[in-house]
């Protein structure tokens, strides 16, 4: 247990040393902004930017903030956990260590789930500057928004252990990028298609994609097929990554 | 007696699909030793060291390591090692003392067993001056003291450096050595090189590698007497040159130098030394019990000829590991990849008959050692 914190502690560090966690957090604030403010919604006509849509919610942020966390935020952030170490042999050193192969996953897991997190917790300033202090444009549904906080938390989850468990699979952190950013971004895109598709086949992408299990999170509804989910999603990838690792013995 | 054994392998095989890294080595290594792991690239030395740390698992065989079996207990084995795999890959982003700490904390030590231990492994390892300083700014030779340091920072009792001096200067290495002396006299060591002098300078022991097996073990000196034979080396004048010909008629030809010295009893072999035109020189290899010299010299005294150098070479170990290892990487540059090339290496497989009889001879010296050790 302790040795999952000192690990942790560790990798978070590193990734604050490096330039990657303030450009990941920073650009992606920046893109979150422009999106939210500027651009009118993409997916829906009668849906417009923020200010036009003319409604106290915060529909907007949680619409683009999932594909964003998809495409690049967790890639960035996972892509060298396992294979970066691995690439360079720093991973021989740490696992000869007196520490558990299992201690060596969740620490990494734990670390890139913090970097999410501290994003997340960055974006919170959006609903607090405009419904709260210094502005007040409305009286805004807040357990709505914690429905979306917690949706974007069990998302972030899974999505960082499906990277991690990418990132374990290769030694270069540019695969361990793409993978997790291709295998997240069909994830997410198939349950647009889904309503497409008919039949037992369009069942099955819409159970299996992220997005239309993220939606009702969104909504503000609590659903707990959802919350399974995302929480088994992320139990097998922790899974496999350490059984990735693990395999490093027997090859 | 049992408890004196500190690392313990028994028919430890390896293999990486169908490549066999190790194949049943057994060797025992104990307290207090410091043991040289010597063997051409590819020999299975960082296999085993990866096996003894448990990074990975062996394909069959027991370990033990301080009495604490790999499979069974990895942790335990690992709170006895200090390791310090090849090339020393350290986190680049975080600072000398950084590193420490993060190692120390990882070891379980509290703050003060670490304010002392890092205080005296920082002294020893020279680190003073960069304890602030992120590991990427430091030269490869820094980096190595680091692994060595985080290797050092809980105490262990057993130390296993893969390569330690690699990336080191002269100056540092003769430091490095001078210093594993002194910690060696608690801890058992074993370290992998292919460096012979240093194995020399360090170490009591060596334990030679080939191709996955172990081809010799033992103390130094009963190494270097395995292959039993002495070298002499003798140059005879060939020419005048500015200083004249001081022997007697005229200087001899190459050929007739060879013969006469090939034909002195007891010579097992010669073979022409590269030099100037002024001398031929010949190395000639006898038995260990024979000496050579009083008849070279009268054959040279006979013919006349100017005798130039005449010395008697104990075998070094550098020529035992060639001998032992030799045939192995000879047959590595000649098989390659995939396996037995038949049509395009023709020319090849003529040289390979040509030098058959020598490679004969050194699997020969294997098989003996081999059996000799056990």
């Amino acid at each position: 247990m302790r040795n999952i914190w000192i690990i942790a502690r560790r990798d978070l560090r590193a990734q604050f040393n490096s330039p990657v966690a303030y450009v990941v957090i920073g650009g992606t604030m920046f893109l979150v902004g422009v999106l939210f403010f500027l651009i009118p919604h993409v997916g829906n006509a009668f849906m417009g930017s923020f200010w036009e849509l003319d409604r106290a919610s915060m529909d907007q942020l949680f619409l683009y903030l999932p594909p964003l966390m998809c495409l690049f935020v967790v890639p960035a952030v996972t892509m060298r956990t396992i294979a970066a170490e691995r690439g360079s042999g720093t991973l021989e050193l740490l696992i000869t260590m007196p520490v558990r192969d299992s201690d060596v996953i969740l620490g990494k897991f734990i670390a890139s789930l913090s970097v999410v997190l501290i994003l997340l917790a960055a974006t919170l300033l959006y609903p607090i500057a405009m419904f709260f202090w210094p502005w007040n444009l409305g009286p805004l549904d807040w357990p709505t928004l914690w429905a979306g906080y917690l949706g974007c938390l069990l998302f972030s989850s899974a999505a960082v252990a499906v990277g991690m468990m990418l990132s374990s699979l290769t030694e270069s952190d540019v695969i361990a990028f793409f993978m997790t950013s291709a295998t997240l971004s069909v994830l997410y895109a198939i349950g647009w298609m889904a309503a497409l598709i008919p039949g037992v086949l369009g069942d099955a992408v819409e159970f299996l994609s992220f997005q239309t299990r993220y939606q009702s999170f969104a909504r503000g509804l609590v659903d707990t097929r959802a919350v399974l989910y995302f929480l088994s999603v992320a139990t097998v990838c922790i899974l496999v990554s350490f059984r990735a690792l693990e395999s490093r013995k027997w090859s | 007696m049992s408890n004196d054994v500190m690392i313990y392998a028994n028919d430890l095989s390896k293999s990486f699909g169908t490549f066999r890294a190790l194949d049943k080595i057994n060797f025992e290594v104990k307290r207090g030793e410091i043991v040289g792991f010597l063997g051409p690239n590819g020999a299975g030395k960082s296999t085993t060291m990866r096996i003894l740390t448990c990074f990975i698992s062996p394909t069959s065989g027991t370990v033990r390591v301080n009495g604490h079996d790999v499979f069974d207990a990895p942790l335990q084995v690992r709170e006895n090692l200090g390791y310090l795999p090849q090339r020393a890959p350290l986190y680049l982003e975080m600072s000398v003392l950084e590193y420490l700490r993060f190692a120390a904390d990882l070891r379980n030590l509290d703050a003060d067993t670490f304010r002392k231990r890092a205080k005296s492994v920082v002294e020893v390892c020279g680190l003073a001056q960069v304890l602030g300083r992120e590991i990427r700014h430091l030269s490869h030779g820094y980096r190595q003291r680091v692994g060595l340091a985080q290797a050092l920072i809980h105490d262990p009792p057993i130390l296993i450096l893969d390569e330690p001096t690699s990336d080191l200067d002269p100056n540092e290495k003769a430091e490095f050595l001078d210093y594993l002396k002194q910690i060696g006299e608690q801890r058992t060591v074993m370290l992998s090189t292919h460096n012979l002098a240093e194995v020399e300078a360090s170490c009591a022991r060596a334990i030679i590698v080939s191709r996955g097996r172990i081809v010799a073990d033992g103390p130094l000196d009963d190494i270097r007497a395995k292959s039993g034979r002495v070298r002499y080396v003798v140059s005879v004048q060939e020419s005048s040159g500015t200083a004249g010909y001081k022997g007697r008629g005229e200087p001899p030809k190459k050929s007739e130098v060879q013969s006469a010295f090939g034909a002195v009893g007891g010579v097992k072999k010669i073979d022409e030394l590269p030099t100037d035109e002024r001398a031929h020189a010949f190395e000639l290899v006898s038995d260990r019990d024979v000496d050579l010299r009083p008849d070279v010299f009268r054959v040279a005294a006979d013919k006349g000829w100017v005798l130039l150098e005449l010395h008697r070479d104990a075998q070094t170990l550098e020529d035992v590991f060639r001998s032992l290892t030799i045939g192995d990487e000879r047959r590595n540059r000649q098989l390659g990849p995939d396996g037995d090339g038949r049509d395009e290496e023709d020319d090849a497989g003529a040289d390979d008959q040509a030098d058959a009889p020598p490679r004969e001879g050194s699997r020969d010296r294997h098989e003996k050692t081999a059996s000799d050790r056990s």
